[in-house]
């Protein structure tokens, strides 16, 4: 699992050297987020269900084109979609707070996915705009401290950035 | 291609390119531009192409604009618009790896031959943190072939997903094909995403050998279908491989049965009802498998409570679990599920596609033979896996009358299914 330590120890091991002053502040400054992460983490842990249904629920209501009936562009289609990968992208957003890198994102939810989202040609968009909307609603010091909502929004954006 | 998702968002053409043309900064909370280029998938006229062109030349890099960039190479790729190659050449030199990708992506789907554009792809090869993958794939596809020898440098990358990518490639420029068994041994990597790609490199280098082996693939049946019927589709037509060889494995995936599948996950303690349940909502297929067969083995009795208590809950909107409550109803043989199973044979909405398939391979495992009329009702479906899946559930039944009715079908893997079994009868 990739994380600012591991790439920090990998890449001196294949240089076969001792890790060296800025491979040790950029882990010191890793741990100094790590408290900050964490709490991103327990709290995203503790309201998964609510915040990728809040994100789903605001993406249907904003756009009233989402509201049409019929089968393609039914709520429902749109909403199952959402409600199950948002889910998926939530925790591997929470596992990365965790880990302190985006390897499980890359490694779990990016590398490869694209490809298939294009292979199949499975629409992108719902997932953007969810992840859009859950970055957008997050609140300090309602939902989380400041510092630990930046470690969230950094990861949310990245996921959005990743996939789209 | 699959086109059930495109219509999504219900908008016009002008008010698509309307959205679109809006400048990020005037845009409305209620709006997005990057759902304008996405949607613009379903109009393949000059304007959509010129507004889309008009995007990509919006070159401000804060990422709503950047998404909106990558989508419109995407959506110009998916309407293989000729005439936007070259700025979708020009994207090959932006700094931002996923703009390159799907610029290359785009690239594959208009198809080329200039020489330089080519070179210019291959180039990327050299170039630091680019998606190697899709750019070995777009040069395989092209047929660039002064590009082997890079291709040949990433057979033992690090990351598997670009060495199949670089195996499978060199085996179709040179015919030799001793390195596809790291491509077929992918099929059983822990990570779901490297399960799904090798499939697709088994796909590209037409390897019909390993057609057993993706049956096997512990991935949703949709990728194993996928590949098993791309790999048909090109072997059949030029006698490479027989329908009747590719068959037993086609109708096994479209069975589906956890014990024909070689899982790759393992529990370290006996799981309880409720945690192999919830396992059904897992994105990775391979997952879920676990979970039934686990629940088949050790919970057969008190499953089928919790199996309607979680479709009423959450389930019949996730279309994951929904799939595999259908399975398991069938591989139980629970007959008080049959209305369930029947609502969901008919279910039309397009992410619940596969659970009607899965309904008729269901019903025919409940073995209830009011179940008939409903499974030739789907003869008259448009799905080819539910039509498939209708015939082989009605073969259970002991019922051929169907096969007359489709010898004639527009789909030729229907129409191998009907003949071989019109000879057998014969």
């Amino acid at each position: 699992m990739k994380s600012v330590v591991t790439t920090v120890i990998a890449a001196a091991d294949a240089a076969g050297r001792f890790p060296s002053t800025s491979d040790l502040e950029s882990v010191q400054g890793s741990i100094q987020r790590a408290a900050a992460r964490l709490e991103a983490a327990e709290k995203l842990g503790a309201n998964l269900d609510r915040v990728a249904g809040e994100a789903y629920d605001a993406c249907i209501k904003k756009y009233p084109y989402l509201n049409n009936p019929g089968e393609a562009n039914s709520t429902d289609t749109f909403k199952a979609k959402c409600a199950r990968d948002i889910k998926h992208y939530m925790r591997l957003i929470q596992y990365s707070l965790i880990v302190g890198g985006t390897g499980p994102l890359d490694e779990w939810g990016i590398a490869g996915q694209r490809e298939v989202y294009r292979a199949l040609s499975l629409p992108t968009a719902p997932y953007v705009e969810a992840l859009s909307f859950a970055r957008n609603r997050g609140c300090t010091p309602r939902d989380m401290s400041a510092q630990a909502l930046t470690e969230y929004n950094a990861l949310l954006d990245y996921a959005i950035n990743s996939l789209s | 291609m699959d086109k059930r998702f495109f219509n999504l968002f219900n908008l016009t053409e002008d008010q698509a390119i309307a959205l679109l043309d809006t400048p990020q900064d005037q845009i409305s909370e209620d709006d997005s531009r990057y759902i304008a280029a996405s949607h613009l998938v379903n109009f393949p006229t000059e304007q959509a192409i010129a507004a889309l062109i008009r995007a990509i030349q919006q070159t401000d890099p804060a990422m709503e604009n950047r998404i909106v960039r990558r989508k419109s190479v995407e959506t110009l790729g998916r309407l293989e618009a000729v005439q936007a190659l070259p700025v979708i050449h020009s994207c090959l030199s932006d700094d931002d790896r996923y703009t390159v990708e799907n610029a290359v992506w785009a690239i594959g789907e208009i198809g080329t031959h200039d020489p330089v554009i080519l070179e210019d792809v291959a180039q990327l090869l050299h170039k630091p943190g680019q998606t190697y993958r899709v750019i070995i794939h777009t040069l395989a596809k092209l047929h660039y072939q002064p590009a082997l020898e890079r291709i040949r440098r990433f057979t033992d990358n690090a990351d598997l997903p670009t060495a199949s990518a670089a195996i499978t490639t060199v085996c179709r420029f040179t015919r030799d094909y001793s390195q596809m068994d790291k491509v077929v041994g992918m099929l059983q990597n822990s990570n779901v995403l490297a399960r799904r790609l090798s499939i697709q490199d088994l796909i590209d280098s037409q390897y019909y050998d390993a057609i057993p082996q993706i049956a096997r693939c512990p991935v949703s049946l949709v990728f194993r279908l996928r590949g098993i019927r791309m790999l048909a589709e090109s072997g059949v037509p030029v006698g490479a491989i027989p329908f009747t060889a590719i068959q037993p494995y086609l109708e096994q995936s479209l069975r589906d049965h956890p014990g024909d599948l070689d899982l790759v996950h393992t529990y370290d303690q006996p799981p309880t009802l409720p945690f192999l349940i919830q396992e059904l909502y897992e994105t990775d297929f391979g997952r879920c498998y676990l979970a039934t067969k686990t629940i088949l083995e050790h919970h057969a009795e008190a499953a089928p409570d919790a199996l309607f208590a979680t479709y009423a809950e959450e389930g019949k909107n996730d279309y994951g679990a929904h799939f595999h409550v259908m399975k398991l109803f069938g591989w139980l043989k629970h007959v008080p599920a049959y209305d369930l199973l029947i609502e969901s044979l008919y279910n039309k909405q397009p992410q619940f596609q596969k659970s009607r398939a899965a309904a008729a391979i269901a019903l025919a495992e409940l073995g209830d033979p009011r179940a008939i009329p409903h499974l030739h009702a789907c003869l008259d479906s448009k799905i080819w896996d539910l039509k498939y899946a209708a015939l082989m559930a009605l073969e259970t039944f002991g019922d051929i009358g169907g096969y007359a009715k489709i010898t004639h079908d527009d789909d030729w893997l229907i129409r191998e299914k009907a003949n071989t079994k019109l000879v057998t009868v014969h």
